[in-house]
């Protein structure tokens, strides 16, 4: 009959043989386990004179000494849990270590020697049962899973989880079918043998274990990205960046919804999220019960994991470097939050719009500013300052007196304007304009009297130019119409058109289309035009400033290319003068 | 003392691929026979799909790595030849001194036999098994590689046959004298490189000189 002492060391020996063996299974299939189990050497680790450092507290066998210990291995698809349609998990290894007390009905019972050398026997015996639990371990198919998972720095579509129980649960017969057994040498032991066995797929062919189709991770300071140089302006490749995809951050679904910025977009990682993930808040399940993603995600999960309420000003920046290009730090105003509406978000990305302070800004194409490009062009009276106002009272007393002959003709005055406006145009190289073609500031923005008295003041000269065509709709019902006062102005421009010149031909016509049929146009009122010859210059002047503007949007255009030109040419001229000068000083 | 002996799958190799395979399978069957306190260390097979294990000392590892060395030799100048490999565990017992001196007898408790066919592939003209003339090109990679998968399967059955028979037979393995992880010491014993024939005899009547008559179990 055993000792006492025998016993509890053989008791001893069974718990902890079991404990070592889920152990060693553990730390070979799950590779959280893996990855973070230290390696003392505890007095503890020494048992089997096999070291595999301790694993944590809550895992581990609780049961009695002769209660089987079954690890199951499971091949858990990774993914929507709640997903009906997504394949079950599958087991594809079951490990069961149980000391099995002999049968009553046994014909004779073990010889036990009562030296105390039994329990030695029993231990060396379970220390080369263990040796070959491991090594065994490596050969099977599933150590290839779990050596992937580890060594992979990407998800894949699998993972291996396991579960612990203190029973042997059936399994389905298609899971028997497909399982191999390999048995080990029973250890002999004071209470029965100890039993070591494993059920194992010989093959997870079935299983297309691949690179899970997550999204990666964003890269947030990329190089050339706003966020390397946040006070760097839009760069002008913006049509090219908005054409690139929508780089997606990493992680999982479920862990990106509970912190993830709430975006009006409708991206793919916005979905449910995992209910029976560990890092869920909602989930209570226990850890020996639920699935391991490989811990290196969880790493880069947690920086980037702030909430919302933190992240005014500088977060509204991280939100913008989630979404797609178009976003930049370059907005002179503070980022707003990531939920706002596109209108927005548009308005908050676009890069800052630069003010022409001169006449070369405004003359020549922005072509740093790819929104100009996409912009119609900005109306004159937006970007445009008065110079053209200050100067224009002199030509504006001119243009008065002219105007008196028109009195009445609204759209007469409106393309004696345009006249004007054309006038400018051809007069930059007779110097009558001089002032205000080098003037540098435009000189689109004008008061109603100075437009006025400015087309006014064109008009004495008797030069003019039509830079713009007519539309064809407009010139068949300016045809039909008849204006008081009309053939003065007609016969004031026929008398002044001779004058035009060969030179602006082309112009010329299509300028005088246009005056044609704004002369021939029916007036705003009917009755305008006899209030207006009884009433003030003023009042004269404020409708046909009503009118000078439209055509002046139409002919400032024209004229602006044209003092461009003369622009450059005179600083060409101007440069090559002054080259001359110096060189004889 | 029963001397068990475990004779191993014969597996056809290439010169390249003979270290691979004995490191592995010399490693295996230490790792279930030195009882000591090790932390055991996974290396995966260079040029096979395998995890073996080894004990992490750096003495075995060396040792191992001689012999191996001293076999790769000795196919070098045998080529295509069957090679085995044998590795001993013993006891050692000291005799009773002599005229010539003390006499170390060793008493050996297990031995494994590991054969290989080392095929040689410049010289390798006709196959031993087919006699079919050299292929070329594709036939010849694909030959090649049917033959690595071949072989890597029959390694896996090898290791298998190992875990077994170190699992199975345990009875014979005599008791712990240490602590060390070398609980019981070991030989490594590869065809001699000086004649093929009558050096592996030599080495076989030196071993059987140093054995001890087998007793009765114990």
């Amino acid at each position: 009959m055993a000792t006492p002492s025998e016993s509890d060391r053989t008791e001893q020996i069974i718990t902890l043989f079991l404990h070592k063996a889920q152990h060693a299974v553990l730390a070979s299939r799950i590779p959280h386990l893996h990855l973070s189990a230290p390696r003392p050497t505890s007095a503890r680790d020494r048992w089997f004179h096999l070291a595999l450092g301790d694993l944590p507290a809550q895992i581990g066998h609780h049961g009695a000494v002769m209660d089987p210990l079954v690890v199951d291995i499971l091949l858990t698809p990774r993914g929507d849990a709640d997903d009906p349609t997504g394949s079950p998990e599958a087991v594809v290894e079951r490990w069961t270590a149980q000391c099995v007390p002999p049968s009553p009905w046994s014909a004779a019972a073990p010889h036990h020697p009562h030296d105390g050398s039994w329990h030695r026997k029993t231990y060396k015996k379970s220390i080369i049962l263990l040796r070959s639990l491991y090594a065994l371990l490596r050969l099977l198919p599933a150590h290839r899973i779990f050596r992937l998972l580890c060594s992979s720095s990407q998800p894949y579509n699998y993972d291996l989880s396991y579960r612990i129980s203190s029973f042997v649960a059936p399994l389905s017969r298609a899971e028997e079918a497909e399982l191999k057994q390999y048995s080990f040498a029973p250890v002999e032991t004071l209470f029965g043998q100890l039993v070591v066995s494993v059920q194992y797929r010989p093959s997870l062919a079935n299983f297309n274990l691949e690179v899970s189709s997550m999204p990666p991770m964003i890269i947030t300071d990329y190089v050339g990205s706003p966020a390397a140089d946040p006070m760097r302006p839009f760069p002008s490749s913006l049509p090219e960046r908005v054409s690139r995809p929508i780089m997606h951050q990493y992680p999982p679904t479920g862990i990106r919804t509970s912190a993830a910025p709430s975006f009006d977009r409708p991206h793919s990682w916005n979905s449910t999220p995992l209910a029976h993930h560990p890092l869920s808040s909602a989930s209570g399940l226990p850890v020996s019960e639920i699935g391991f993603l490989l811990p290196e995600n969880y790493g880069h999960l947690v920086p980037n994991q702030r909430p919302l309420g933190e992240r005014k000003g500088s977060s509204g920046y991280n939100e913008l470097k989630l979404s797609p290009p178009l976003s930049t730090s370059a907005s002179p105003s503070p980022p707003t939050r990531g939920g706002d509406s596109p209108q927005s978000r548009f308005h908050l990305e676009t890069a800052p719009v630069s003010i022409p302070t001169g006449k070369s800004q405004h003359r020549s194409p922005n072509l740093s500013d790819p929104f100009k490009s996409l912009l119609p062009p900005p109306s004159p009276r937006s970007t445009r300052a008065d110079p053209y106002c200050q100067e224009s009272p002199s030509r504006s007393i001119s243009f008065r007196k002219s105007e008196g002959s028109i009195l009445g003709d609204v759209y007469s005055n409106f393309h004696i304007y345009a006249a004007h406006k054309g006038l400018k145009d051809g007069r930059d190289d007779s110097g009558r304009f001089s002032a205000l073609s080098s003037g540098g500031s435009p000189r689109y923005g004008f008061s109603r009297s100075s437009s006025r008295l400015s087309i006014q003041d064109d008009l004495d000269d008797g030069d003019f130019s039509y830079p713009f065509a007519v539309d064809d709709v407009d010139t068949s019902d300016s045809q039909a119409r008849s204006f008081d006062g009309k053939e003065a102005s007609e016969d004031t421009l026929s008398h002044k058109s001779p004058e035009f010149g060969s030179s602006h031909k082309s112009r010329e016509a299509e300028v005088g289309i246009l005056v044609h049929m704004l002369k021939t146009a029916a007036p705003l009122r009917q009755g305008q035009g006899s209030l207006l010859s009884s009433e003030s210059n003023a009042e004269v002047s404020m409708s046909s400033s009503v009118m000078s503007r439209k055509t002046c949007d139409v002919l400032e255009e024209l004229q602006s290319y044209k003092e461009l030109k003369n622009l450059l040419l005179s600083k060409s001229k101007s440069g090559s003068l002054d080259s001359v000068k110096q060189r004889k000083e | 003392m029963n001397c068990e002996t475990c004779q191993l799958k014969e597996l056809l190799v290439v010169p390249t691929e003979i270290q691979d395979v004995l490191r592995c399978i010399l490693h295996t069957i230490i790792f279930h026979r030195a009882l000591g306190l090790v932390r055991p260390k996974d290396v995966e097979c260079e040029h096979f799909e395998l995890t073996y294990v080894r004990c992490g000392d750096h003495e075995i590892e060396k040792k191992i790595d001689e012999k191996i060395d001293q076999f790769i030799g000795w196919v070098e100048k045998h080529p295509n030849r069957k090679g085995q490999v044998c590795l001993s565990f013993y006891e050692v017992k000291n005799k009773h001194a002599t005229w010539f001196g003390n006499k170390i007898e060793r008493l050996y408790w297990e031995q494994w036999y590991i054969n290989l066919h080392v095929l040689n592939p410049k010289s390798h003209g006709k196959s031993h098994y087919t006699k079919a003339p050299i292929s070329t090109g594709e036939n010849a990679s694909e030959e090649s590689s049917s033959r690595h998968a071949a072989l890597e399967s029959s390694l896996c059955e090898v290791l298998f046959q190992i875990i077994r028979f170190a699992d199975e037979k345990k009875d014979h393995i005599p008791t712990v004298q240490n602590s060390e992880i070398i609980s019981f010491p070991f030989e490594i014993s590869t065809p001699s490189s000086s004649d093929s024939s009558f050096g592996w005899h030599a080495d076989v009547l030196k071993r059987m000189l140093q054995t001890g008559h087998p007793s009765m179990l114990s």
